[in-house]
């Protein structure tokens, strides 16, 4: 079953979704 | 969402399968202040650049945020000019999805997305039948209103 792994790492995301043609999902959360 | 909507089996395999998934902080910085962040959840459609081409505020359930990331990732194709690339993700929500929020929207961006294709008025018009007569209350059959005169 997938499961979505997070990454914060804002500048690697970039850079993998230019590698891989796909768009970021952004999410800003509160865990409060 | 982290307790619903993202460990959702369709949501997750969609989000693994089509999009690059980052989570930050409401006041992560500088990236809260770069996208205006000022309620949460916050969801954004970015593309490969950086560049904010969809945004989702306040909760969705799954059945609702899966053809509102595909109406995301319409548009960042759609916003640069990718106009094949946005068609099956709009036709994808308006066939799988049509009783979602997203699902007006992504009615009329097909009849422009075909417009443009095409250079005939008449996916315009049929837009705006089709709005008129699926989702006759809705934002987007107000908005496709003029198409019916053409």
């Amino acid at each position: 079953m997938a499961e979505v792994k997070w990454t914060s790492d804002m500048s690697a995301a970039l850079s993998l979704a230019k590698s891989e043609g796909k768009p970021i999902l952004l999410d800003f959360f509160n865990p409060g | 969402m982290g307790a619903v909507t993202y460990p959702d089996s369709r949501v997750a395999e969609f989000v693994v399968s089509r999009m690059i998934p980052v989570q930050l902080l409401f006041d992560a910085q500088p990236y809260a202040a770069q996208y205006n962040i000022k309620w949460t959840p916050t969801m954004i459609v970015l593309d490969p650049e950086g560049k904010e081409h969809h945004r989702i505020v306040g909760f969705l359930p799954p059945d609702e945020f899966v053809p509102g990331l595909l109406l995301g990732i319409a548009k960042v194709s759609f916003d640069r000019d990718d106009l094949e690339g946005a068609l099956p993700d709009l036709e994808r929500i308006i066939s799988s999805y049509p009783r979602s929020a997203a699902a007006p929207e992504a009615m009329y961006l097909r009849g422009v997305v075909q417009y443009k294709t095409t250079h005939k008025a008449e996916p315009l018009k049929e837009a705006f039948e089709q709005l008129k007569r699926d989702y006759p209350s809705s934002e987007w059959a107000k908005r496709a209103m003029p198409y019916g005169l053409l």
